[in-house]
């Protein structure tokens, strides 16, 4: 009887084990995918990337009447009245590297 | 998905496995040190090893997939298989390289175990005190966030973690209960071995 106790209760210790290995398994996997939430929002946080605007296109709306003739153009880029000079600056950048 | 979510995605993935990595040597380490108790059998340890090493694999998938796809970098598919084929951050990108494919070695050869035998996948087995260091730099080297504070205080407990584990693991010696039994039998056969 005794042998039999003693086999119950390594039984049972071992089924306690297998189940806080899932539990564990469970847990890690959990705050694993609640981490790169984590890491991602502070990595966010710390450096967010730069967002830059300043090329700009300017589209402007002509209208010419005449007696005869009505033309009128109210979309696309037209010619500028102000001369576009070259810009080394890059549009918009938000996103890169690891 | 926005490419800045993908980049986020890609810095937070790479702190996870990072982590993950790290537990998975810590734990390796305590279970050759047959580490015990009357609530945490051996074979706990051993589960969690290789549960833990399963996850890495998928969270460092996460970690390429989206740095892959990010259009900003245009790293390619071939940069996530070959070394050192990256334009971009060559070098880094190539240990990242090379600590993925040893850890999938080492997660390969586990599972086939029973085909490969067992002095090769020890022989395997042990690249994973080359994988965890090289991943180590990959990210001090290439990671946008290699030098903030926060990376940098995960990377010192990471790496705080692992060399207490394997300098317990020196300390602490072989702790194979069977060895003097071993070594007295295996000079017991020596001395009845005909001359």
């Amino acid at each position: 009887m005794e042998t039999n106790d003693a086999t119950q209760d390594r039984v049972r210790a071992r089924d306690e084990a297998m189940r806080l290995l899932n539990r564990l398994t469970t847990g890690a996997a959990v705050s694993a995918v609640l981490g790169v939430g984590l890491f991602g929002a502070v990595s966010a946080y710390t450096i967010p990337g730069t967002k830059t605007t300043s090329a700009t296109a300017s589209a402007s709306t002509t209208s010419t009447s005449s007696s005869s003739t009505s033309t009128s153009t109210s979309s696309g880029l037209q010619s500028s009245t102000t001369p576009v000079t070259g810009s080394s600056s890059s549009g918009v950048a938000v996103s890169g590297g690891s | 998905m926005s490419n800045t979510l993908l980049w986020y995605t890609t810095r937070g993935a790479g702190a996870v496995s990072l982590v993950l990595l790290s537990a998975v040597v810590v734990l390796g380490i305590l279970s050759v040190l047959r580490v015990q108790s009357t609530s945490w059998p051996r074979f706990l340890t051993a589960g969690l090893h290789r549960n833990l090493a399963l996850m890495t694999l998928v969270f460092l998938a996460l970690h390429i997939i989206t740095a892959v796809v990010d259009p900003f970098t245009h790293l390619g598919w071939l940069t996530a298989v070959v070394p050192f084929s990256s334009y971009y951050r060559t070098f880094w990108l190539g240990l990242g390289t090379i600590a993925f494919e040893l850890l999938l070695a080492i997660v390969l050869t586990s599972l086939v175990r029973g085909f490969v035998g067992q002095f090769a996948w020890r022989l395997v087995h042990w690249l994973a005190y080359a994988s965890w260091p090289i991943a180590v730099v990959h990210g001090a080297g290439t990671g946008t966030d290699a030098w903030s504070a926060w990376l940098f205080t995960l990377q010192a407990i990471c790496v705080v973690a692992v060399l207490a584990a394997i300098g317990y693991r020196f300390i602490a010696g072989n702790r194979d209960p069977l060895a003097t039994a071993r070594s007295s039998f295996q000079a017991a056969v020596d001395r009845r071995e005909p001359k």
